[in-house]
């Protein structure tokens, strides 16, 4: 058998091609002709392979601004940039503190016990009790870093899981929503802002219809909301806010109704929200973290795995 | 100073300019709500425009993965800012060729600044490549074609945009042989 291959293949020895025989030389010599075309279609495949998992969103935490060299410069520059904003910081701070005021204020201006009619004693064994469902501790950070001009934008903070912060907090604005952690590294994190085209935010009017919140990429003030029927009314200056479904505390304003339109097509109108948060100035974010929504989510997670 | 040394600065200065001063300019050149995309102008493929006439190729298309991934990493883009340059990278060599009288290898220890290939080669040049890196990174970035007329003026107004910044750069930072005399 070997003998009758080897003259099969003898003839062919004679042609024009003498390294035929040799297909890891010529392996070499194709590589090393092809040398730059080889490196460069490798290096393009490794930045599409990237591309592919960053956008998988698996918190890809080495090439994040959350790591420690790009942080340390962001903060550098913060520290450098931070004065100049003082000013209206400080607006923005003494506006927050007059709307926290006037809503404790209304809390203590209510007394409930006048209209009691019927009293009954509760037994020790009665079933009304207190249900809580979320329990939210608030942080509070700076913000080193923000974008608003790409499709996808990300702020850096300067808290990282050295003070608690994980992924998948809820981060806040004095005004309104910010976005997600996405990230964290031991001094810093990084946030998906609500500016994003990946993901949506569950959103209710004031009178309970809910929709979702996208953005339309290219204006950082304007957000969509969408899902809502052609037949609820909304005028100009309705406020948006977040609903308990998402992992936001429910009732915080995402912005006031700019512009309706409706789509012909199915009836459907599309609401522009001026966005409650300038994202153009950020400099103090809170994050807020629900102590229980990890028991909420392996509940809600195990459901769906059941079906 | 060495070849080697200088190129390294540049890098650095680049980058920095980038990050510190460029990234946080958004560029948008009329009124609010409806119109005009928001954009960022890039000058960074300047590091990759100058780099000296005897580089191999092997060598620009490893720089060029390095200094995308570094802007990768503070922009937070992981990869299209590579990919972009990358490719900018590996087409120098055949712009250069198609563009200069003169084989590449007949410039010694000279790299393809203005001084060297005069204002209007180097226009070309420098354009081609910025608006084919551009065209790339916002299409990455898009990442769908159902908007074309948004992505196209994107692209345009940001290469404008950069290519004014990097001829700014070139007057502030390389000597200018006709003031030394």
């Amino acid at each position: 058998m070997q003998v009758t291959l080897f003259f099969l293949y003898k003839p062919f020895n004679f042609s024009a091609k003498p390294n035929r025989k040799k297909p890891l030389r010529n392996f070499i010599l194709f590589v090393r002709r092809f040398f730059n075309l080889i490196l460069f279609l490798a290096l393009e495949i490794v930045c599409f392979v990237l591309i592919a998992r960053t956008n998988m969103l698996q918190g890809n935490d080495v090439l994040s601004s959350a790591n420690a060299v790009s942080g340390i410069i962001y903060k550098k520059r913060e520290d450098v940039v931070y004065y100049f904003g003082l000013k209206r910081l400080n607006d923005s701070l003494i506006s927050e503190n007059i709307r926290l005021r006037s809503a404790l204020a209304a809390y203590g201006s209510y007394d409930t016990f006048r209209d009691e009619v019927v009293r009954r004693p509760l037994e020790g064994n009665d079933s009304v009790k207190v249900v809580q469902y979320a329990n939210y501790i608030y942080r509070q950070a700076r913000v080193i870093n923000n974008s608003v001009t790409s499709e996808n934008n990300y702020i850096t903070i300067n808290r990282g899981s050295d003070d608690g912060i994980r992924r998948k907090m809820a981060v806040l604005s004095g005004t309104g929503v910010v976005g997600e952690v996405i990230s964290v590294s031991s001094h810093y994190a990084s946030i998906l802002s609500v500016l994003n085209v990946k993901r949506k935010l569950s959103a209710k009017l004031k009178d309970g219809t809910m929709g979702s919140v996208m953005w339309e990429e290219g204006r950082p003030d304007v957000l969509i909301l969408e899902d809502i029927p052609k037949e609820i009314k909304v005028f100009r200056g309705d406020s948006v806010f977040t609903t308990s479904y998402s992992f936001f505390p429910a009732n915080l304003l995402i912005g006031t109704v700019e512009r309706r339109r409706i789509n012909k097509k199915n009836n459907i109108q599309i609401l522009y929200l001026k966005s409650a948060t300038n994202f153009r100035n950020l400099q103090y974010v809170y994050v807020v973290e629900n102590t229980m929504l990890d028991e909420r989510t392996r509940l809600e997670d195990s459901t769906t795995k059941d079906k | 100073m060495s070849d080697l040394l200088k190129n390294f600065f540049r890098f650095c200065i680049v980058i920095l300019i980038q990050v510190l001063i460029l990234n946080k300019i958004t560029l948008r050149w009329w009124s609010q709500p409806t119109g005009f995309p928001v954009f960022i102008p890039y000058i960074y493929p300047l590091f990759i425009l100058l780099l000296p006439f005897e580089t191999p190729v092997w060598a620009l298309l490893l720089t060029g993965f390095a200094l995308g991934l570094t802007m990768d990493v503070f922009m937070n883009t992981a990869g299209m800012h590579a990919c972009a340059t990358v490719l900018i990278a590996y087409l120098r060599t055949n712009v250069l060729n198609a563009l200069l009288p003169k084989n590449l290898s007949e410039y010694p220890n000279q790299s393809p600044g203005v001084k060297n290939i005069g204002w209007m080669p180097f226009l070309v040049y420098s354009s081609f490549l910025i608006v084919l890196h551009h065209a790339v990174f916002f299409s990455i970035e898009l990442w769908s074609f159902s908007n074309f007329g948004y992505l196209l003026l994107k692209i345009l107004a940001s290469s404008i945009t950069s290519l004014l910044f990097v001829i700014a750069y070139l007057l502030l930072f390389t000597r200018q042989t006709a003031l030394r005399s």
